[in-house]
């Protein structure tokens, strides 16, 4: 055990944990890697390339090298950095990315291989020969890629999604944050305060630093305890605010049950979408380190996490409790590290401090002028090379801190393309012009990583934020702090022949960024791509500038001459899951349902998916095997009696006013204008550019009202052109939309039948043709009172209506009818029979309006009135679409009981099959139980004139062809007799 | 009176009520609804002595409720006449407007909190992207809820009108009931 004293955990409250199986207990407070290393373990996982050993690095969220995966079976989660991983009972963690066992991974083979992996060896090596890509290469590398494993089954847990508003939101709970979410909560504005840890605090928690004289964890409390009575202030820790969006937009993941062993009836995670009027980024800063030779085994790690390992979490990343301690710094900030190990009763061995002027802040030995250049231990640190002056010695130490200085966390500020800008003085990045609007920079992460500076610059941020907001701003007294010394010296790397890493997660050394240097990959985004620097989890937090620091010494520019890396969300990691929010399985997307869909489910009726809506496919009965059975005798059904079908789910709206019938002339390729009151008729509409659009009816059921019907799935497009034509392009019109499809439950009742069947349910009203003719519509009472609608229309080709009821009565409407339609074979039916007896009666559907055709492909084209304008006709005319001579025909196959598959494309018999050659396609087909045998319709070049000719139809996906004869795409009572009787 | 018996949007006999800790949700299946649009030109009637609200607000007077739908639209409420044609009695009181019927376009949950407006706004806070303190009582929108549209009417502090597609009730409920009960804990 390497405890320490005191530190910010629960000693009272003790957790047991494993790691690769065996046993550990760790404390309330603790994150995994501080648990482990206060139990001596400082080799926590493998390199992704070379598989060297490696332990924590940092103490947040920029870890790069301690990634674990946690949890068990479908909770199993790769590549999760120990360092932010809270602590729970019973938590089970194993390190990735080796074969054999940790301390023995059979893979470290490709250590010894290291010359051969530099950077850009995948480029070169696997170009050749190319055969090998496919089977070889790619497979080989595929397996050896990644880190952790995925359980490969599906994640059991419940993500919440939601939406925040605030005056101002408020990122990161250090110093500044704190601040700022004082100043603006007494002022009574709106804030949310968000900070990716499960305690606030931020560095304020893991330094020595006292405010009003006493530690800063008692000023934190004091904070968290007003800030959470203030009624305006949502506090939300473990959230990370990942993204800055358009129009003030934060994306942020709340990590609701992220430190329990499982949710139980917490969702695990929350995806909130914060709309903020002004938001303050006190994010902090990261700390770099400085490559040096061998400079990545475990208990090398950031001076400043080893400060705050042991002042947090009372922890000391040494094997055993009396190895020595060193920092190796290039700055002021490395000698506060060693003061404060010290305070904590640590062994120190020295500060290696490159400036040749350093002196100690405490009782520990300098070496000024110094540099480490090399280490020794296989699976962790045991020694050190000092060389100062000339002359190297080896040195026994347990852990090394390395502070190569702070660059601020300015991410969230480049993602609207925000350029950093640099600071000589800070040897950083900080935050430049052009971020999101209404983002202010505060505290270390704009540079003013000072304690005092910090909470004085939170304010500040905040009172410019409340400004521009006019809310007034109270003055807010900040504790008594002081800024520690942080002079630092421009020192980057030790230069070394052996290899130094710059970026750890990635595997990329100072000679991978020299050999993209001779490779001539020097802009930084050829230097990222070449040498993989910057990617993964990390994404370069604590490499990237050491890396540009070393690029601008080989090509002898600055580094802002060299370059800067900006930033894109996520700002960490963020899950597929929680990106999905919501539900997934049944209630992955809303369902709509039809009135009758509780009836046709206790029907046994099988459904599908149209859209959203969920409709009845077909009704299968006792004895019936497979759907065709169904279908056959559901279509037979309705052609020699009556059947039934609910269609509610065609789109309906109301259109009324003075000029409603104008405005239907012009949403109209055809005249509708004349429309009698009481009747119906058929309609299409063009899109803009002349091709068919939609088609339906239209019904007038008073001068200035009519109802139009749209397909079920244009009924939300059509609906929004209609608005977009009554609001933007005729406005002078005095119309008045309004989407009635769910109002009415409409049944069609079809079949020879119909008629019978429906004169007993209708209050007296005269069903007789001459009293209401094909094409009729009214309104009338059924079932003695009802209110309903009426509309003798057809889509089967059969005597038919569609009787149209308030939707609440549907449901008891379709039972009425099949109860009173019992003797008269009353059939009902679903979409796959409505399929068939349209394409018998050759009606035109969502697979003949598909987009690419026209009003005369279709056989309409004399409906495109020329006594009139309306949407698409000019456009209609014009040469090419006019000139498209592919007609709607219907299709018999030869050998009836061979289906022509639909898209399948038409050549004429004999004729090569090429593109060139193409004469059409087949857009629907189906087995007609009425002509017992398979049909079709397609478009076909001059279709019209080419009735009884044998065509080809072919389907060379599934290398099938089959010869059909052209016919008439009636194969229904062509003449519309039944339509009429 | 027709001898059919009707279904809720939910599909039940009668209206789905269920609470969540503080928060009770309630299927309004006797709530009438007719639009109203005015013509080029008209002003605004005052059906049943109601004054139609402005834009994005609602007003109740006693079983009679209207909400702001668009310029110059609004959808007309009242209480306990789902069965009757209220959109007739509607069209009476407003000749000339452009009147639809929608009772049954639509279903009604409302939601009432009984601890404040807190348990409230969270609800909101987990299903819409509206700033609860711009939706106060008296205010109404139209906005996106799991991919279905709705109305929200703030009838009070403590009470949400939820008004969505009817087809979509069962969706709109579940999203509505699951939000709920996340809250719980």
């Amino acid at each position: 055990m390497t405890r320490l004293n005191g530190g910010l955990i629960d000693r009272t409250r003790p957790l047991n944990f494993t790691f690769n199986g065996k046993a550990y207990r760790g404390f309330e407070g603790d994150t995994l890697a501080s648990a482990l290393l206060a139990n001596g373990v400082r080799l926590m996982g493998r390199s992704f390339k070379y598989h060297r050993p490696r332990g924590v690095i940092a103490a947040g969220s920029e870890e790069p090298n301690a990634l674990v995966e946690l949890r068990e079976g479908a909770r199993q989660e790769p590549n999760t950095r120990a360092t932010v991983a809270e602590l729970y009972e019973g938590l089970s963690a194993r390190s990735q990315n080796h074969v054999g066992p940790l301390h023995r991974d059979l893979m470290a083979v490709n250590d010894l291989a290291s010359p051969f992996f530099a950077a850009g060896f995948y480029y070169k090596t696997f170009m050749w020969p190319k055969a090998f890509w496919e089977k070889l290469y790619e497979p080989a590398i595929r397996k050896a890629a990644g880190l952790g494993s995925l359980s490969m089954l599906p994640d059991p847990d419940a993500y919440d999604r939601g939406f925040l508003h605030c005056d101002l939101l408020v990122i990161g709970g250090g110093a500044a944050g704190l601040s700022a979410a004082l100043t603006a909560g007494r002022a009574g504005a709106q804030v949310v305060l968000a900070d990716e840890d499960f305690r606030l605090g931020g560095r304020l928690l893991m330094e020595s630093d006292l405010l009003n004289g006493a530690p800063a964890s008692d000023w934190v409390e004091t904070v968290r305890a007003e800030l959470e009575s203030l009624p305006n202030v949502r506090i939300m820790t473990r959230t990370t605010v990942f993204g800055v969006y358009d129009h003030g937009v934060f994306g942020a993941v709340e990590r609701v049950a992220d430190h329990l062993a499982t949710p139980g009836d917490k969702v695990r995670q929350t995806l909130w979408r914060i709309t903020a009027k002004r938001a303050v980024l006190a994010a902090g800063a990261t700390e770099r380190h400085i490559p040096f030779a061998d400079n990545d085994r475990p208990g090398i790690m950031l001076a400043g996490a080893l400060r705050a390992y042991a002042n947090r979490w009372a922890a000391l990343p040494v094997a055993d409790a009396g190895d020595a301690v060193a920092i190796f710094t290039n700055g002021d900030d490395g000698h506060r590290t060693a003061c404060d190990l010290l305070a904590k009763g640590a062994k120190v061995l020295g500060v290696i401090d490159t400036r040749a002027d350093a002196v100690a802040q405490g009782d520990y030995r300098v070496f000024a002028g110094a540099q480490v250049t090399g280490s020794k231990g296989r699976l962790g640190l045991t020694q050190i090379e000092i060389t100062q002056g000339g002359h190297s010695s080896w040195h026994a130490v347990g852990a090394l801190g390395v502070a190569g200085g702070w660059n601020p966390n300015l991410h969230l500020t480049s993602h609207h393309r925000g350029r950093p800008h640099w600071d000589e003085s800070l040897l950083a990045f900080v935050p430049g012009q052009g971020g999101p609007q209404g983002l202010i920079a505060a505290g270390a992460a704009a540079g003013k990583g000072g304690t005092a500076e910090a909470l004085a610059d939170g304010k500040r941020a905040a009172q410019a934020a409340l400004s521009d907001l006019e809310i007034a701003a109270p003055e807010i007294m900040l504790p008594d702090a002081a800024d520690t010394p942080s002079a630092q010296q421009a020192f980057w790397h030790v230069p070394g022949k052996k290899r130094a890493w710059v970026d750890f997660q990635n595997d990329v050394t100072v000679k991978d960024v020299k050999l993209a240097h001779q490779e001539n990959m020097r802009p930084v985004e050829h230097l990222k791509r070449w040498t993989t620097l910057g990617m993964a989890t990390d994404q370069g937090k604590t490499s990237n500038i050491s890396a540009l620091a070393v690029m601008a010494e080989l090509t002898g520019k600055t580094i802002p001459e060299t370059g800067t890396t900006i930033f894109r969300p996520p700002y960490t990691p963020v899950s597929l899951s929680v990106l999905g929010g919501g539900d997934t399985g049944q209630h992955f997307r809303p369902h709509r349902l039809t009135p009758t869909h509780d009836w046709a489910k206790a029907q046994g009726a099988e459904f599908v998916e149209v859209g959203q809506w969920m409709r009845a496919q077909y009704f299968p009965q006792p004895g019936e095997t497979h759907w065709r059975q169904s279908v056959d005798r559901e279509a037979l059904a309705v052609r020699s009696a009556v059947g039934l079908c609910d269609v509610t789910t065609l789109g309906k709206v109301d259109v009324q006013g003075a000029d409603a019938g104008e405005f239907l002339n012009r949403l109209y390729a055809n005249m509708m204008g004349t429309l009698k009151v009481g009747m119906v008729r058929y309609g299409l509409m063009l899109r803009e550019d002349g091709h068919a659009y939609d088609d339906g009816t239209c019904a007038r059921l008073g001068e200035d009202h009519y109802v139009v019907t749209t397909t079920t799935a244009n009924a939300g497009l059509v609906y929004r052109q209609m608005e977009f034509a009554r609001q933007c392009l005729w406005p002078e019109l005095d119309v008045q939309l309004i989407s009635t499809t769910d109002a009415w439950a409409q049944i069609a009742v079809a079949g020879p039948k119909s008629r019978e069947l429906l004169s007993r349910i209708v209050d007296g009203f005269d069903l007789s043709n001459e009293a209401f003719p094909f094409m009729a519509c009214a309104s009338l009472t059924i079932c003695n009172g009802l209110r309903a609608r009426l509309f003798r229309i057809s889509f089967s080709g059969e005597l038919a209506y569609e009787i149209a009821v308030p939707a609440r009565y549907g449901h008891a409407l379709m039972q009425r009818l099949m109860e009173q339609g019992a003797d008269l074979g009353v059939t009902p039916y679903g979409t796959e029979t409505l399929g068939v007896l349209r394409i018998e009666k050759g009606h035109a559907a969502g697979a003949e309006l598909n987009g690419q055709t026209t009003a005369q492909m279709l056989g309409l084209g004399r409906m495109v009135s020329q006594k009139k304008d309306g949407i698409g006709a000019v456009m209609s005319r014009r040469e090419g679409l006019d000139a498209d001579r592919r007609r709607l025909v219907g299709l018999k196959s030869v050998s009836p009981q061979e289906q022509v598959a639909a898209g399948s494309h038409l050549f004429t018999e004999g004729a090569a099959q090429t593109m060139q050659t193409d004469q059409g396609w087949v857009t629907s087909s189906c087995y007609s139980p009425h002509l017992q045998g398979y049909i079709a319709l397609a478009y076909l070049e001059d279709g019209d004139k080419r009735l009884g000719e044998i065509v080809t139809a072919a389907n060379p996906l599934e290398g099938r062809e089959l010869r059909a004869e052209v016919v008439s795409a009636h194969f229904v009572d062509p003449e519309g007799g039944r339509l009429r009787d | 009176m027709t001898d059919l018996l009707p279904v809720t949007a939910m599909g039940d006999s009668a209206p789905r009520s269920e609470s969540f800790g503080p928060l009770t949700l309630s299927e309004n299946a006797g709530l009438a609804l007719a639009s109203l649009a005015l013509r080029q030109g008209q002003d605004a009637p005052t059906p049943f002595g109601l004054t139609l609200p402005d834009v994005a607000r609602a007003v109740t007077s006693g079983e009679l409720g209207a909400f702001w739908t668009g310029r110059g639209q609004w959808m007309i409420e009242a209480e306990g006449k789902a069965e009757s044609d209220f959109a007739a009695a509607l069209k009476a009181e407003a000749p000339g407007c452009s009147v639809t019927e929608q009772t049954d376009g639509f279903v009604v949950f409302e939601v009432v909190s009984e601890a404040g407006t807190a348990p409230l706004e969270a609800l909101m806070s987990k299903l819409v992207n509206i700033d609860p303190k711009t939706l106060g009582p008296g205010c109404c929108t139209r906005t996106g809820l799991e991919h279905m549209t709705v109305f929200l009417v703030r009838r009070s502090e403590t009470r949400l009108a939820v008004i969505g597609m009817r087809s979509l009730a069962g969706s709109l409920w579940h999203a509505l009931s699951q939000a709920a009960h996340r809250l719980e804990y």
